[in-house]
């Protein structure tokens, strides 16, 4: 067995098209357009041109599970978060303790939108900006 | 689409939502539809810059939700041209309106003083922008980038720089990273509302109706867009990689129009640039070609200390700045192109009106007495970037009058058969010939991108083509072009966008339309525009092009006065106007 990573291996080949937050949203959550992405393209102010790319690290103790006060937002087999939608309270607490700022906020349901890992993005980026790495779940565990 | 548009009256310091639905499900939306709203909301024989004159932003079906359906329509009364404004500009600004949930804004009365506004999901709140009137249009976006972040959404910045605070009606409005409503002076109409910027943003999901069919035709679109030839270009050298090629069939503007070759061309080609000064490309949001191009100017500023600056530059810019005013080096363009973008300004009107200055004061018409003792002369960049410095300042009359356009400095200090212009409006950088003056006369904006003219004078080279089908082509595509301006497709990908794929786009969406139906749009919303034009004044019967153009050598040739007419004559009949207007 081994487990997927979503991985951000050309961040200076990204051109900042969002190619990659529409995909996702389209794919994983039937939304045309990218407020339904499980990652996000960050531009800064007065830099045109840099951007920098948050995706799920998929933590083997995430940071994230452990802030969500209801069990909502629990350790995924293999790392990463799931989520039980009824339990969620919409407090945001998960989204504040992602010290990358990977896990995105759904405004319109008001809860966390955890990564599935399925590689949509990477499909979709059309600079090589993404791509899924398979680590066998030995060498996982111990990173 | 609903039709949502949301008006904001600066005056009263209201806003409200208003549903227009039978205005976009008759017209699309975007630039069709944003004349009806110009129609419904302005009156055609107001000043300009007067407080009810409306400015109106419009998206289209397709913006933000399949790929490089990227623009925003602008639509006012031009302050340079005195009749139709209409200009588009890429950017964020049509994905946030979509997430906004509104399909237009509409703009009208005048802010007591210095504002902005920021419009949020349907709401819109007009805030003091008092302390930053004056900035530049890059320090503008620093400074409401961070005004105004949305942790974890994406915000649109549209803002005037000092020109268009001055009413200046060649400056532009600039949206987020060098994008640009850039022709016809949006930027006076904005600043002439007191008003500095524009922020836009949003939260609202869009569910699809038909998710299977949405998801095939994105597909065939995005595999177009990234996989096929039809953006490559666009994607690769950007649109300078015309600079060489216009250059060697005598269609590349020089000195002001006098030849269609430069000597310079290669110093400042696309191959050049690319070679020597591009660091990266960046996109418009949901477009995967990703043409603009920015550069990297670093200069040094005192001994071993240097400053870097991001230059956007393209093929327009490189014609504006370059062989128009005979500078090779693309170090003194982007030094121009730098206070230009700062400033505010059209560079195609800026570069234009230099021009003529450069020629006027050759010809003897300028004297130092005017320049305040400035020579001017083709090839001097550092001469240009005084002037430009000059300009920003207010330094003097002449230096006031020179961002008013070369029209009217021609009737101010003569030069009237030098100065090029069309119907008040610079012409983008083709000296190709007669279809070319053809769409910048009769073209609604008077812009090279109101129909092909440009390409069918290129395709006369290789093959020869009767009067009448050149005229008849040209006229088809401008109607067509309604239909793409009006969905909002960025015209790069007009050839991923045909018809079938856009009806079968439209009816993923659950919106019903065939052929006829759009042919038939498509025509009428031309012939609207030109109703419009014709209630601020504009007569198709009696435009005309500089009397220097019959003089100079295009890539086809010399232009002849009778074919001309001839071509005019036509023009009208094909696209209608004949009937409704004689």
């Amino acid at each position: 067995m081994s487990i997927k990573y979503l991985r951000v291996i050309n961040r200076d080949q990204c051109i900042g098209c969002f190619s990659c937050m529409y995909a996702c949203s389209r794919m994983v959550r039937n939304s045309a357009g990218s407020g339904k992405a499980a990652l996000r393209v960050k531009g800064y102010a007065g830099v045109e041109g840099a951007f920098s790319i948050r995706v799920c690290a998929r933590c083997a103790d995430p940071d994230c599970a452990k802030a969500c006060p209801t069990g909502a937002l629990t350790p995924a087999p293999g790392g990463g978060v799931r989520l039980k939608k009824d339990l969620c309270i919409s407090c945001g607490a998960c989204v504040k303790a992602c010290a990358i700022s990977a896990l995105q906020w759904d405004e319109e349901e008001k809860q966390p939108i955890p990564c599935i890992f399925c590689g949509q993005c990477v499909k979709y980026c059309p600079n090589d900006v993404l791509a899924m790495q398979e680590i066998p779940e030995k060498e996982a565990d111990q990173r | 689409m609903k039709g949502t548009v949301l008006h904001v009256d600066l005056t009263a310091g209201t806003s409200r939502i208003v549903l227009h639905e039978d205005i976009f499900s008759g017209y699309l939306g975007g630039s069709a539809a944003g004349t009806e709203l110009l129609f419904t909301y302005g009156d055609p024989r107001a000043d300009p810059l007067a407080p009810e004159s409306p400015v109106v932003f419009a998206i289209g079906p397709f913006s933000a939700l399949y790929p490089v359906a990227t623009k925003t329509a602008a639509l006012f009364k031009s302050p340079l041209s005195g009749e139709l404004g209409e200009s588009h500009a890429g950017g964020r600004l049509a994905m946030s309106l979509r997430e906004a949930g509104i399909d237009a804004l509409v703009i009208t009365g005048r802010a007591e003083n210095p504002s902005y506004l920021a419009v949020e999901n349907e709401t819109a709140e007009i805030k003091s922008a008092s302390t930053f009137w004056g900035q530049s249009a890059t320090a503008t976006d620093r400074i409401l980038r961070e005004a105004e972040s949305k942790t974890g959404r994406k915000i649109s910045v549209i803002r005037i720089g000092p020109a268009g605070e001055r009413f200046s009606p060649i400056a532009c409005a600039t949206v987020d990273g060098s994008r640009h409503f850039g022709r016809l002076g949006l930027g006076a109409v904005l600043g002439s509302k007191n008003l500095k910027a524009i922020v836009v943003s949003g939260t609202k999901t869009l569910p699809l109706a038909k998710p299977k069919e949405f998801k095939t035709v994105y597909d065939i679109l995005y595999d177009r867009v990234v996989k096929s030839k039809e953006m490559k270009k666009y994607h690769d050298l950007g649109t300078a990689a015309n600079v060489g090629p216009l250059s060697m069939i005598r269609g590349l503007p020089t000195r002001n129009f006098t030849q269609g070759n430069f000597e310079g061309a290669e110093a400042i080609s696309g191959e050049q640039f690319a070679k020597d000064f591009l660091v990266q490309h960046t996109a418009c949001a949901h477009c995967q070609c990703g043409c603009i191009h920015l550069a990297e100017l670093r200069e040094e500023f005192a001994p071993f200390h240097y400053s870097t600056n991001r230059v956007s530059y393209d093929y327009e810019l490189i014609y504006a700045m370059g062989s128009m005013l005979s500078l090779s080096s693309p170090e003194d363009i982007m030094k121009l192109l730098l206070v230009t973008e700062k400033q505010g300004w059209d560079v195609i009107s800026l570069g234009c009106t230099l021009a003529w200055a450069t020629e006027s004061f050759l010809r003897g018409t300028l004297s130092l007495e005017e320049t305040g003792g400035l020579p001017l002369a083709f090839g001097d960049g550092a001469a240009y970037l005084e002037m430009l410095g000059r300009m920003a300042k207010g330094q003097g009359e002449f230096y006031r009058d020179l961002e008013k356009g070369c029209a009217f400095c021609a009737r101010k200090y003569g030069g009237d058969e030098w100065a090029i212009q069309y119907g008040g409006v610079e012409p983008g950088g083709y000296m190709t010939g007669e279809n070319f003056a053809i769409t910048c006369m009769m073209g609604v904006r008077h812009s090279h991108l109101d129909d092909t003219g440009y390409s069918i004078d290129q395709k006369l080279l290789n093959a020869d083509q009767p009067l009448e089908e050149q005229v008849r082509a040209q006229v088809k595509e401008a109607q067509w072009r309604m239909v793409l301006n009006s969905l909002m497709i960025c015209l790069f990908a007009r050839g991923v966008y045909d018809e079938q794929i856009i009806l079968e786009g439209l009816a993923a969406l659950g919106l019903k339309w065939d052929n006829s139906g759009l042919q038939e749009m498509a025509e009428k919303s031309l012939l609207r525009k030109y109703e419009w034009k014709a209630l601020c004044g504009f007569d198709h019967k009696s435009v005309k092009i500089p009397e220097k153009m019959y003089s100079v050598q295009t890539a086809t040739g010399l232009m002849g006065r009778k074919s001309l007419q001839k071509r005019l004559r036509l023009y009208r009949k094909y696209a209608g106007l004949k009937s409704r207007h004689d």
